[in-house]
């Protein structure tokens, strides 16, 4: 089944987070097609601002970043430095007119919640719509033709 | 003459003039005005707060030319060590013979706050840099003057400011550095200042030079609330709110003036202590009221 | 270390606006260790900047690279085979670095993008303070290894002044006061003599005395 969104959402996660092994990434992929790209990170603390940036510079219309719920991060503060850099992160993009919503982190509440990769990455594709396409990819002002997110075929 | 009332063992009375937000000589006038008769000398603020008033030096030319005594107050926060030995020699040229040396409030303070804070000196250099003009006829770095000015030199000195021990070694190094007089900051909780006056006699400060006390009458309960919250170095025990807070409005001034009072006729009995500071900042009407009801008038003529 | 920060983004792309070819430059010392100009920070402008300009329609080439160091001639000539491409160079070193890159490359305009601060340690993670003024004569030693120039607001060298209380500054009480800290710390080596004496007024000359200042040895020489 492939979606007909015409967003493109990243999702770095934790390697950590229950099912989020290969296989589920790559069924998701099959799911959801160009819509989605995954990211596992050995711990989300290991994201730095640069790769939030250069994902919504590069194809994401939207961005998410699933850390591990609070005190049960493996590396004991990565998942609070990430939150920390997302803040940051957000008041950049604000700066240069980038919706600041475009990019989400997402901590779940408790560790016994059930909660996996599928069905937050489900979770999150349900709500993709409410994203515009991000205007970094549009026309220039020559109107040369639409600026390309990378990894995506021409129209 | 305030150096003629502290040498004849009289307790001395000051008061301050704070210098109009603009250049218009009047206004120093009808304060000094309001002064005269009331006090020995008057000390005039220096850009008090960093806000830009008119010039020390030029309103205590001005309160001499009614013939009172001025107190050039001057901040080191303004100016280089050239323009301070310099503003030295042309106070004392024109009559003025009493300066006080200040470190000064910051600029972030005041409606300045963008400009550069010399400080090339702090007060205890400067203190001791018009000593040997006075003393030595010199300037700083050794280089003889022409005509040394005559200058009666004061500082400031806060017994309500950490840390509690040091203040009173700092004195001394003040005193060590030349000063002649001491005008403390405003005293709420006699208490301490006991305590401090108790560490200075230790010191034997009090017989090398003369320490005057600060006070402020204060006009509401909130003006004192003010003072403890938000000024630095500022000791104003609760009881006094207290007793602001429990009069009726038309009767705060009456109660602040009365806690003045009080405040001096503690001081008098204070070993140690020559006089007093009275700083009614934009109340100097007060002043007249204070220095009667605290038996300090007629001032002598010396 | 040097401490900056990045300017503001509007300012930064106010001045970047006239350039179709951009090189962003970070330096990997000292502005790297604030978190200001290292690579991680050079990219992240870098991206930043190039989604701007995809936002507005505007066509230009942003690139990146990050140096040791900004301000050492050896390590900015390493430009020397990749300036030829691009009509601006937007620095994320500090000022001391912007420059020697302005030095050596006086052809092309030189952008900084960061607000150099001041002489400092990195006193916990994500907290710098400033610490040293540069006075050219040191007088740490007399102060308990505290200097009352940098840390006082009033550069008092008899301090404290009456504005001191519970140890806080009068001008922020988040800055400490330097001269309850040098009383303290010469308390606790026994040393509280050392402020007997009266410091006098501090020779300025070292610091501006003939204007900008330099250092020549013969010894390091080639």
């Amino acid at each position: 089944m492939t979606n007909n969104l015409e967003r493109t959402l990243a999702i770095f996660y934790c390697r950590n987070m229950p099912e989020s092994g290969e296989e589920v990434r790559q069924s998701l992929e099959k799911k959801y097609g160009k819509s989605i790209r995954l990211f596992p990170m050995p711990c989300s603390g290991r994201i730095d601002i640069v790769h939030l940036l250069r994902a919504l510079e590069e194809f994401a219309d939207a961005v998410y970043v699933i850390t591990c719920p609070e005190g049960a991060c493996r590396y004991l503060e990565g998942n609070k430095r990430i939150g920390k850099r997302v803040e940051r992160a957000k008041s950049i993009i604000e700066g240069i007119g980038l919706e600041k919503e475009r990019l989400n982190l997402i901590t779940p509440v408790a560790v016994n919640d059930k909660f996996s990769l599928a069905s937050y990455a489900e979770e999150i594709m349900k709500g993709a719509i409410k994203y515009t396409p991000s205007p970094v990819f549009k026309k220039t002002a020559h109107g040369a033709g639409k600026t390309k997110r990378k990894g995506s075929k021409a129209p | 003459m305030l150096k003629k009332v502290l040498k004849s063992g009289e307790f001395a009375v000051t008061a301050e003039c704070g210098p109009p937000k603009g250049a218009d000589p009047e206004a120093v006038l009808k304060k000094a005005g309001l002064l005269k008769g009331n006090v020995d000398s008057v000390n005039v603020t220096d850009n008090q707060t960093a806000i830009v008033r008119m010039s020390s030096m030029a309103a205590c030319s001005l309160i001499r030319s009614i013939g009172m005594d001025p107190i050039l107050q001057m901040v080191v926060r303004d100016r280089n060590r050239i323009s301070l030995q310099s503003d030295i020699l042309g106070a004392s040229a024109i009559g003025i013979r009493n300066v006080v040396c200040l470190s000064g409030d910051h600029m972030r303070f005041g409606n300045q706050p963008q400009a550069v804070g010399v400080f090339d000196l702090d007060s205890i250099q400067f203190v001791k840099t018009v000593k040997d003009m006075r003393d030595e006829s010199k300037i700083a770095g050794g280089e003889a003057l022409t005509k040394a000015p005559d200058m009666f030199i004061g500082a400031a000195a806060n017994p309500f400011a950490d840390p509690l021990a040091f203040r009173v070694v700092r004195l001394g190094k003040k005193v060590a550095a030349g000063a002649d007089f001491i005008q403390t900051q405003c005293i709420y909780n006699l208490e301490r200042f006991e305590k401090w006056m108790g560490m200075v006699r230790d010191r034997g400060l009090d017989k090398k030079c003369y320490i005057l006390g600060g006070v402020t009458p204060l006009k509401s309960p909130g003006m004192a609330k003010y003072m403890k919250n938000n000024v630095a170095g500022m000791d104003v025990p609760d009881e006094l709110i207290n007793r602001m807070q429990g009069v009726p409005k038309e009767k705060w001034k009456e109660e602040g003036i009365k806690i003045c009072v009080e405040t001096i006729e503690r001081l008098k009995t204070i070993k140690g202590v020559s006089g007093v500071h009275i700083m009614a900042i934009e109340w100097e009407e007060a002043v007249g009221e204070i220095a009667e009801k605290a038996g300090l008038l007629p001032r002598p003529i010396i | 270390m040097i401490t900056a920060e990045q300017k503001p983004m509007n300012e930064i792309r106010d001045m970047i606006a006239p350039y179709k070819r951009i090189l962003t430059v970070g330096c990997a010392s000292c502005v790297a260790e604030c978190a200001a100009g290292g690579e991680k920070e050079t990219g992240a402008l870098a991206s930043a900047l190039r989604m701007a300009c995809k936002m507005a329609g505007d066509e230009k080439i942003i690139h990146e690279k990050t140096l040791d160091r900004q301000c050492v001639k050896d390590f900015v000539i390493q430009l020397e085979d990749v300036i030829k491409d691009y009509d601006a160079i937007l620095s994320l070193g500090c000022g001391a670095g912007v420059q020697a890159v302005a030095e050596m490359y006086n052809e092309v305009p030189v952008i900084p993008a960061l607000n150099t601060e001041f002489l400092g340690e990195t006193r916990d993670q994500g907290l710098w303070v400033e610490n040293c003024l540069g006075c050219g004569d040191c007088m740490l030693y007399f102060f308990g290894g505290v200097c009352p120039l940098a840390r006082c607001s009033k550069q008092l060298l008899n301090g404290p002044c009456g504005g001191s209380q519970d140890g806080r500054c009068e001008v922020d009480p988040d800055v400490p006061c330097a001269w309850q800290n040098i009383i303290d710390r010469l308390s606790s080596f026994n040393a509280l003599d050392r402020l007997e004496k009266i410091y006098p007024p501090k020779d300025w000359s070292k610091k501006r005395g003939a204007g900008p200042r330099k250092i020549i040895r013969e010894d390091q020489k080639r």
